[in-house]
């Protein structure tokens, strides 16, 4: 910057400058590396044979890609992977579906005391998880007529290892809500005026002229509820007992189980297979990835 | 533009009983805003706010799976001070939270100040420090239970480079909360860079410019413009890396369960163990109503802090 304004004052300050540069790059690659290196020396493990592991070594001897193959036959991670990918999808649907609703009508719509539920919303969005754990459980074990369950929701296990149970709840966080309506308040109200004018009812209004126009925003939300549907483990964990329903993280997790008995070239195929996926959806998406977060950090 | 698309509603409106009808219009978009809202205020009804007061209320009881249960009112309490399980998570995640938000925010600033820079492969930057934030936390643990493996993992081959003697990381209870530390530490950078990174490019160029022309040095611009300008999102990233390293498990629960001995239980693991494995629910949802109490003093200080800072 400086040797830009002040190109022609003595020749100290453009070395100096230059050095900072390159000390600059220096650390930025090698801060970047040691962010990169795990997952090279996931994929490289992924291709060794169980012998080749038992000592410190950098390269594979040969490119085992039957170790793909064979950790799908040491554990289910294909069906896994097909039950995340369900629970990721389902959820990605709901959430859209109902947080896109409250949104436009928070933004739109004059609903008396709309400013308290927007700071109802708002306050949500900061319970963790964590707090409500042990009463989410017990609701989502006590839904009627689900599960056996009679209509007090006494007798059977509700919404457990369901995938009602796996996609509902963590669906529709009031974060999306927050993040739909301050892309709507942005769109001009006289779009809605003028559709209103032609005979266009209300439901159509928000379906038909203003959703279309958010189409980056219903893009942002998707991609973060993918990603937090796919990597989810402590519900999964709480609420699934049979492998059938188990998604991949949780899969991950039962496989590395026993340190004495884990088969580390199998072990990280599958966690490659867990990684990629939004590795790839993160590098597809990362422009308005990012332009999320950082929206999200100014405006929380 | 807007006025040519107000006016034929106006027009439409004033040809008849103007207030009949314009009252017709928003009573119906008022019925469609209430519609349009409730499947989200009953989705947060039933998943957040219900549970929210269960826990306060479930705190109270001895409650467990399927039984009848007894108010047994500050009891949970009073035992949970009693309990060593108790005292060593919350002491061990206190230490996980002290420990890890410093350092990592630390490390982001740098690494966004350094970012925001004219530089080239911002592309290339950005993603590989943002990779470990969008991976599963659980693919993270068992990548790191390989690179903290003491026969052939990374960590040991890297250091006996240079002659270091091998450690055993997650086994020895002296290293094993370290290690998980420098594991959350490493995974949380992405998010707290991208958001630092968008603060430091709103920071006024002039004002940065007028002060390098009042002879202000880097030091000097940094600590009088730039870090005043990015203080409220100093406390967003502050407020949700605590409430994030509160919650860490999964990290936990892949790459230690715990152990060994108890030197990395932490407070979800063991309202995990004590809700789910000892089936004691209210004694769980003390320990919740605690690490709820824990988390708004943490978040209190940092609001002093921040005052503090501000108030200079």
């Amino acid at each position: 910057m400086t040797s830009v304004s002040l190109p022609a004052v003595g020749a100290a300050k453009p070395p100096a400058v230059r050095a900072g540069r390159i000390v600059l790059y220096v650390v930025l690659t090698v801060g970047a590396l040691l962010m990169i290196v795990p997952f090279v020396w996931m994929l490289l493990t992924a291709f060794k044979s169980n012998l080749e592991i038992a000592k410190f070594n950098w390269l594979p001897q040969e490119l085992r890609w039957r170790n793909f193959v064979d950790a799908m036959q040491t554990a289910p991670f294909l069906r896994y992977f097909r039950n995340s990918l369900f629970i990721a999808v389902g959820e990605t649907a709901f959430t859209l579906a109902v947080c896109t609703t409250a949104g436009y009508a928070l933004a739109k719509l004059p609903i008396r005391g709309g400013k308290v539920l927007l700071n109802y919303f708002i306050v949500l969005l900061l319970v963790p998880f964590q707090i409500i754990l042990v009463p989410l459980f017990l609701i989502v074990k006590s839904i009627p007529l689900f599960g056996g369950n009679n209509i007090l929701g006494q007798g059977g296990i509700g919404w457990l290892n369901s995938w009602w149970g796996l996609i509902i709840p963590l669906g529709a966080a009031p974060l999306f809500t927050f993040l739909a309506r301050q892309f709507y308040v942005s769109l001009p109200d006289q779009l809605a005026q003028a559709a209103r004018v032609d005979g266009l009812g209300e439901f159509g209004i928000f379906w038909r002229i203003m959703t279309p126009l958010i189409k980056p925003a219903l893009i942002t939300i998707a991609v973060f509820q993918i990603e937090a549907a796919w990597n989810g483990f402590l519900w999964p964990l709480m609420i699934t007992t049979s492998d059938e329903m188990r998604p991949l993280q949780l899969g991950l997790a039962i496989f590395s189980q026993n340190p004495a008995e884990i088969q580390w070239p199998y072990l990280m195929a599958g966690t490659a297979l867990a990684t990629l996926p939004m590795i790839v959806l993160f590098v597809f998406a990362q422009k308005r990835f990012v332009e999320g977060m950082a929206n999200v950090g100014i405006k929380g | 533009m807007s006025t040519t698309l107000e006016r034929p509603a106006l027009a439409t409106a004033g040809k008849t009983a103007p207030s009949k009808d314009s009252r017709a219009l928003v009573r119906n978009q008022v019925w469609a805003g209430w519609a349009l809202l409730t499947p989200a205020l009953l989705h947060s009804g039933i998943f957040i706010v219900i549970p929210v007061i269960a826990v306060l209320v479930l705190s109270l009881t001895d409650y467990s799976f399927g039984d009848s249960f007894d108010w047994v009112g500050f009891g949970n309490y009073a035992d949970l001070f009693r309990d060593p399980n108790f005292g060593a998570s919350l002491w061990h995640t206190v230490l996980y939270a002290i420990v890890v938000i410093p350092i990592s925010m630390a490390i982001s600033l740098a690494v966004a100040i350094g970012l925001n820079q004219k530089i080239r492969g911002l592309g290339f930057f950005r993603t590989a420090f943002y990779i470990p934030t969008v991976t599963a936390t659980v693919a993270v643990a068992t990548i790191w239970l390989w690179i903290y493996n003491p026969g052939s993992g990374l960590a040991n081959g890297f250091l006996s480079l240079f002659g270091f003697a091998p450690n055993r990381w997650l086994a020895d209870p002296g290293t094993a909360l370290p290690s998980l530390m420098v594991v959350g530490i490493w995974q949380g950078l992405g998010t707290k860079i991208i958001i630092y990174l968008a603060a430091l490019q709103g920071v006024s160029r002039d004002l940065i410019e007028s002060a390098q022309l009042d002879g202000a040095g880097r030091w000097q611009r940094f600590a009088n413009v730039t870090w005043p300008a990015i203080g409220p999102v100093q406390f967003f990233v502050l407020i949700t890396s605590i409430v994030g390293t509160f919650q860490v498990f999964d990290l936990v629960y892949v790459m230690t369960q715990g152990g060994p001995g108890s030197s990395t239980r932490v407070l979800v693991m063991d309202i995990y163990q004590n809700a789910f494995q000892n089936l004691k629910l209210g004694y769980a949802s003390a320990e919740t109503v605690i690490m709820m109490i824990v988390i708004a003093i943490f978040i209190a200080a940092g609001r002093l802090l921040q005052k503090a800072d501000t108030n200079d």
